[in-house]
């Protein structure tokens, strides 16, 4: 009976998140549904504070890397590297949208994926406009390689973080599984991207209309300092990833070390910052992870880990398919962050496994939550379906064109980047 | 200048009455449109509900909107150069939507529009050369539309 209600509660959480009734938050569902497990029973008061203090690494790396991403965009940074992008582009757009990804990939890689898509994304749409090009291109060019590169380092995504913390991965041999598959995936997202709007990226702009880079930086020091914390921080990210030392505490001070410049130079006050922070991530993440752990108890997810082992055959090239498949179509029905903390948890049923099957599972996990969502950009399938229906009742609406691209261009990628992660493993 | 004029048998008269448009001598009113297309920006918020952050921080949405408005603005300067006495009008939406909409809010008696932005590509001849906005206008304006092709002669005659 009683792992009828925890699944139950379980299912409801997943599809709620999927479907959004009402257009409801998903850190509102999340947390709804961690409230019944612990109303129910389904978990006590000690357990969930024990899951959420062991994922404590997850929790601050969040932060961190919000709060990182925040201040370095108050310096002007990104309008500064966008600028720089399009000056070493010499005039040509098609030169300017290959930098787009360039730059898109660096700030993936040591900044997150967040930051790319959140930030560099409306900062080359203001460039682009200014510069009379055609925006679209450079916004799915954006929005793409956020995810396309972020799995370059274990801290271009937050989801490697939730994974990792749960399986630790020396850096040689992250990079030994997914460098390669990083590399492979983002030239060919270029190279794809450079035919589908081979059109719109014949032209040139005209280079009175960039804009100074005075314009970009508000205040020289501060941008100075923020320029030296960040390549700092980038080091420091690579070190500790070697060194197994928890990456939140690099993100955490860094964050710490911006916020002080910060407030020296007067550019943003304590408050502010906090405004440009996704709290409700949080209560999406915890929620999720009580959610997980109640079901855990219950031998569900273990059944599921066992059951996708036994589905790969217990073979390498098995494992890769299954945990890119699944955890890319997973991760476009829920949004990847429940996704990743379900597979987390199945995955220690694989833990006895050879070394290439585990690998390979854990690699192509990653892969998946971290590409997937490449699919749909807007966020779910559900996201996607709502805005079909809309349309269909001729509400003026758009989202769609990222779908079309993203339903061309990431089947390829994943099989791909699948392909070499197998190569890389035998 | 030579016209063509297409006959099929039912639209003799209308021809004429558009023909007599082009040799009026009546004062003609320029309105230079230019529409900020909101599409993009939406196109971002969608992105940003995967990360629980629908909207841009003030700043970010301070600094797309100066840009999307001094755009407009210096397009719709530029558009005064080339026509005498207009009337520069700027909206905001879906551009398709909004041109066929201005056309009948403004009376317009015929609507010019390009196939579709070039952005330095040569312009092309053949299937899918009008793209989606200059289509839904040709399919919705509430008055002749004057679709300006450039003046292509040497990729003719088509095989027959």
């Amino acid at each position: 009976m009683g792992t009828l209600i925890t699944s139950i509660i379980g299912i409801l959480t997943l599809i709620g998140i999927m479907t959004r009734p009402f257009r409801w938050n998903e850190a509102a569902i999340a947390m709804g549904g961690a409230i019944l497990m612990l109303a129910l029973g389904r978990i006590t008061p000690a357990d969930a504070a024990v899951t959420l203090l062991r994922d404590w690494n997850t929790f601050f790396f969040f932060l961190g890397m919000m709060t990182l991403s925040a201040l370095a965009e108050t310096a002007g940074l990104f309008d500064w590297l966008a600028v720089q992008a399009a000056r070493l582009a010499g005039k040509s757009a098609a030169l300017l949208f290959l930098n787009v990804f360039l730059l898109g990939s660096l700030i993936s890689m040591f900044l997150s994926n967040d930051a790319t898509a959140l930030i560099l994304t409306p900062v080359v749409y203001v460039l682009v406009t200014k510069l009379r090009l055609p925006v679209l291109p450079f916004l799915f060019a954006c929005t793409f390689i956020a995810d396309t590169a972020s799995f370059l380092l274990p801290i271009s995504n937050p989801i490697n973080i939730i994974i990792l913390s749960r399986f630790p991965l020396d850096l040689m041999t992250f990079l030994r599984l997914l460098f390669l598959p990083s590399l492979t995936v983002i030239g060919l997202n270029i190279i794809i991207f450079f035919f589908l709007y081979r059109r719109e990226l014949k032209g040139h702009f005209e280079i009175q209309r960039l804009p100074s880079k005075e314009e970009a930086i508000k205040h020289r020091a501060y941008f100075n300092y923020t320029c030296a914390v960040v390549i700092l921080v980038a080091v420091a990210y690579v070190l500790a990833s070697a060194t197994q030392f928890p990456l939140s505490s690099v993100a955490i001070g860094g964050a710490v070390l911006l916020l002080i410049g910060a407030r020296f130079c007067n550019q943003i006050t304590l408050l502010e910052t906090g405004k440009r922070i996704s709290w409700s991530i949080f209560g999406f993440i915890a929620g999720m992870f009580i959610i997980v752990r109640a079901i855990e108890d219950t031998g569900l997810t273990a059944t599921f880990g066992h059951w996708l082992l036994q589905i790969s055959g217990g073979t390498s090239l098995g494992a890769v398919l299954v945990g890119t498949i699944g955890s890319a179509i997973g991760t476009n029905l829920i949004n990847n962050v429940p996704m990743a903390v379900v597979m987390t948890s199945a995955l220690g049923a694989i833990q006895h496994a050879p070394e290439p099957i585990r690998h390979g599972f854990l690699a192509s996990t990653m892969f998946g939550c971290d590409l997937g969502p490449n699919l749909t950009t807007v966020g779910s399938l559900a996201t996607v379906l709502w805005l079909l229906i809309l349309r269909q009742r001729g509400v003026d609406v758009s989202g769609l064109d990222y779908f079309k691209v993203g339903v061309v261009v990431t089947p390829i990628m994943l099989l791909a980047g699948a392909a070499v992660i197998w190569l890389l493993l035998r | 200048m030579r016209v063509l004029c297409c006959l099929d048998g039912t639209n003799a008269e209308s021809m004429r009455k558009a023909a007599a448009m082009l040799t009026t001598t009546d004062p003609v009113t320029f309105g230079i449109l230019y529409v900020i297309d909101t599409g993009p920006r939406r196109e971002m918020e969608h992105t940003r509900e995967r990360f629980l952050r629908p909207h841009h921080p003030p700043p970010r949405e301070h600094r797309i909107r100066e840009a999307e408005q001094g755009s407009s603005r210096d397009i719709l300067e530029e558009g005064r150069h080339f026509f005498q006495n207009t009337e520069a009008l700027q909206r905001e939406g879906r551009p398709e939507r909004e041109i066929v909409n201005v056309a009948a809010e403004w009376q317009a008696d015929l609507v010019m529009v390009c196939p579709r932005a070039e952005y330095g590509a040569k312009p092309i001849l053949g299937p899918k050369s009008v793209g989606h906005v200059a289509r839904f206008v040709l399919d919705h304006a509430p008055c002749p539309v004057l679709l300006v092709r450039p003046i292509v002669r040497d990729q003719f005659p088509l095989p027959r």
